[in-house]
């Protein structure tokens, strides 16, 4: 039937089989090294409590809070193209949720505090559907809103939020913020003891028990937006993002996906929110700050808008990159500990995220991810030069159908 | 006089007509349609053609929903497609390939097939995200149907491509490729050959047939391509700056003194000339390639 693309398929496809590398993400490919990659990411992970010291396990655990919040924001503003700005009040609704459903009521100073005192692993269901229900609360107007007209109307909650931390000060505990309780589950302690445990002649303390919490939540967290992306759903969002009038003409119920997924962006957030209360030991107004709205979207700006593993990457550099710099600003040239002249390391690390984003921006719009992409491209098929920019790309090659066209499975093609 | 062509597909009983009635659509000053009433009848294949910035895309928003009428009515059987959101008009069966492509161009062509399947399957976002079992069934089952309409439309080599890496032609016909996977009653084409070269606007013209052949739908198509129109259509109705000037078999359309003016006033690539061709696909290229497509009205509010 095709007598013109047929015989030019043929031949593009025996000459570079590797091309399959390029195309999408969303077909398995045949390839082993992307297991046996993953394999050994995984068992990194699992071991690292082993071998690697508390202040790696602490930012680890920071980082993984982060990487459950940057891939709810990116499956709002990467998949869907929904702009929010209001993921910090997510944030801070989870946290508070956590330390007030599970702290115990008593005063600290001069305030009065209340909390219900329920096991932390309610507190943490409780965190996330309450910043689901104030996600589902406010996606009747995410619902009617566009890209970023959203991110202006949402900015309102993150002021709002700023005024109920600062004021409602029995729950919140005000302006000095109030201690997070301890995770436990099922009477096991995320603490440093209570149980005391040794594993293998390694001690487990608070760092290392929340490491695997961490580990375990942003694993769960990547792997259900994963499944999403490339199902039904998915599917309809990433059009919605590309253009509305088309998915509502193919079917789909553009308000109410818009509402949806903004209802699950915030529970991820909720969910980081909590996380982020266990990883300081506290909460306060200071951390849900318009400044970490502005973090999250760099983290998915950095890592590719719409790539979930992007998300995670972003959500290291810009979570853990701080952290990193505080602890090392001895040996760093220009940046100080506090206290002394010169960048502090938040400063610093502002500075160089703030610069890696003004260069993926310009050089590689589809971020780490992209970037990433790119050298598996190259790795297996050297030379290869293909239009891949979603957003370029439909004007790329308009001059004759029978340019080779890479197809994921070469095995097709071969047996006709 | 349409019932030679009708013959050939099977008759189907759940193919209501499309009664188009005195359809008015303004946007500010500007009346881009105005009181045009057209019937098209099941199983047909009907023409809407006339000059650029006639109202044709106009006239697909309002089928689809996508503009409201300001007067007037649409009615597909039971159904007033007037008073229904896009996603509903889906629903009942009307599926529409756009003229300036709208389609996913960082998903691959089986992905942008499968939203035609949005309608007809159901797995919701926990569903999804937790791949439940009958979610990923029925992601299983409306795949296999999917690449037997890209088999139909000779995508079968190009399924796991991400579209915008595909030719202009190719993505043509997954914006055709990708309505059929709505399993519609009602096809709405607008200008599926723009753009094409000769050869694939002569195969596109038998797809087009093949589709009512073998499904008995009814076709709306608008195109500038005469020959094309001549040879497929059952039925034409030629719009001129927003009214109707004529209805009828081609044949009575073609010798319409006042299609013939619009055509000649218009000067544009389809001149009366073309309107004395039948032979399909041996046209001029359409006049709106894609660079020229700046059209607005086709898919209003897209970032493409
Ligand atoms: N959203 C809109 N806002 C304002 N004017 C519009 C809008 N959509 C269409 N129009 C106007 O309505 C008229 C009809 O446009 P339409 O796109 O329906 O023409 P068409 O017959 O499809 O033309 P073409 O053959 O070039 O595709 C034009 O004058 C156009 O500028
Ligand atoms: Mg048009």
């Amino acid at each position: 039937m095709s007598e013109a693309t047929a015989p030019a398929h043929g031949a593009t496809r025996v000459g570079s089989p590797a091309q399959a590398g390029r195309a999408s993400e969303s077909r398995p490919r045949r390839s082993l090294l992307r297991p046996v990659l993953i394999a050994a990411l995984l068992v990194v992970l699992l071991l690292a409590p082993f071998y690697v010291e508390e202040f790696w396990l602490r930012t680890g655990f920071a980082v993984f809070g982060a990487i459950v919040g940057a891939i709810g924001l990116n499956l709002l503003t990467g998949t869907t193209g929904q702009l929010s700005l209001a993921h910090a009040f997510f944030l801070a609704v989870g946290a508070i949720s956590y330390v007030f459903v599970s702290g115990e009521s008593g005063g600290i100073g001069v305030a009065q505090l209340s909390g219900l005192g329920l096991p932390p692993l309610i507190g943490m269901i409780v965190g996330v559907l309450l910043a689901g229900l104030a996600g589902l609360i406010f996606s009747p107007i995410a619902a009617r809103l566009r890209g970023i007209y959203l991110g202006v109307a949402s900015l309102g909650l993150v002021f709002i939020g700023q005024h109920v931390l600062n004021t409602w000060t029995s729950v919140t505990g005000g302006f000095n913020g109030r201690s997070a309780p301890n995770f436990s589950l099922f009477g096991f302690t995320f603490a440093n003891d209570n149980p005391l445990l040794f594993i293998a002649g390694v001690p487990f303390r608070e760092a290392e028990r929340l490491w695997y919490l961490g580990l375990v939540l942003a694993l769960a967290s990547y792997v259900f937006a994963r499944n999403l992306l490339r199902s039904r759903p998915g599917r309809a969002l990433q059009t919605l993002r590309d253009s509305e009038v088309a998915a509502s003409v193919m079917g789909v119920n553009v308000q109410r996906y818009k509402g949806r997924v903004f209802l699950v962006s915030s529970m991820y957030a909720g969910l980081s929110g909590v996380l982020y209360a266990l990883s300081i030991g506290s909460v306060a107004p200071e951390s849900f700050g318009l400044e970490v709205s502005i973090q999250y979207l760099a983290m998915i700006v950095l890592g590719g808008l719409g790539s979930v593993g992007g998300a995670a990457l972003g959500a290291l550099f810009v979570s853990a990159l701080p952290l990193v710099f505080q602890r090392y600003a001895d040996a760093l040239p220009l940046v100080s500990s506090p206290g002394q002249g010169g960048i502090n390391a938040g400063e610093a690390a502002r500075f160089l995220y703030g610069a890696a984003i003004v260069l993926i921006i310009m050089f590689e719009p589809g971020g780490l991810a992209g970037l990433a992409a790119r050298f598996r491209r190259r790795g297996r098929d050297p030379g290869a030069r293909r239009p891949r920019s979603p957003v370029t790309s439909a004007d790329a090659s308009t001059d004759d159908s029978t340019t080779s066209v890479p197809s994921d499975r070469p095995a097709q093609g071969s047996t006709t | 006089m349409t019932a030679a062509r009708a013959d050939e597909a099977p008759a189907r009983s759940d193919i209501p007509p499309v009664e188009v009635e005195g359809v008015t659509v303004r946007f500010g000053a500007i009346t881009a349609l105005s009181g045009v009433s057209f019937t098209v009848a099941p199983g047909t294949i009907h023409a809407v053609i006339g000059p650029n910035g006639a109202g044709k895309s106009t006239m697909f928003n309002v089928l689809s929903g996508v503009y409201k009428a300001a007067e007037g009515q649409v009615r597909f059987g039971d159904a007033r497609l007037d008073q229904m959101r896009p996603y509903q008009i889906a629903g009942i069966g009307v599926a529409r390939a756009f003229q300036n492509i709208a389609l996913s161009g960082s998903q691959s062509v089986a992905e942008n097939l499968m939203l035609g399947r949005h309608h007809l399957t159901k797995a919701g976002f926990i569903a999804a995200g937790l791949r439940l079992p009958k979610a990923t069934r029925e992601g299983k089952v409306h795949g296999r149907r999917v690449a037997e309409i890209a088999d139909f439309l000779e995508l079968g080599d190009k399924l796991h491509t991400p579209v915008g890496v595909l030719s202009y032609g190719d993505q043509k016909r997954v914006e055709v490729a990708r309505a059929l996977c709505t399993e519609p009653r009602l096809l709405l084409l607008d200008e599926p050959v723009a753009g094409m070269n000769a050869e694939e606007t002569t195969r596109m013209a038998e797809v087009i047939r093949e589709i009512r052949a073998a499904l008995g739908i009814s076709i709306v198509l608008v195109e500038h391509d005469m020959g094309m129109v001549m040879s497929l259509a059952d039925r034409v109705t030629v719009l001129d700056f927003g009214r109707r000037i004529a209805d009828g078999t081609p044949a009575e359309v073609q010798s319409d003194p006042e299609v013939i003016r619009a055509y000649l006033g218009s000067g544009d690539d389809s001149s009366p000339a073309d309107l004395g061709s039948p032979a399909p696909g041996v046209s001029s290229p359409a006049p709106d390639a894609p660079a020229a497509g700046a059209h607005s009205s086709d898919t209003p509010g897209t970032r493409s």
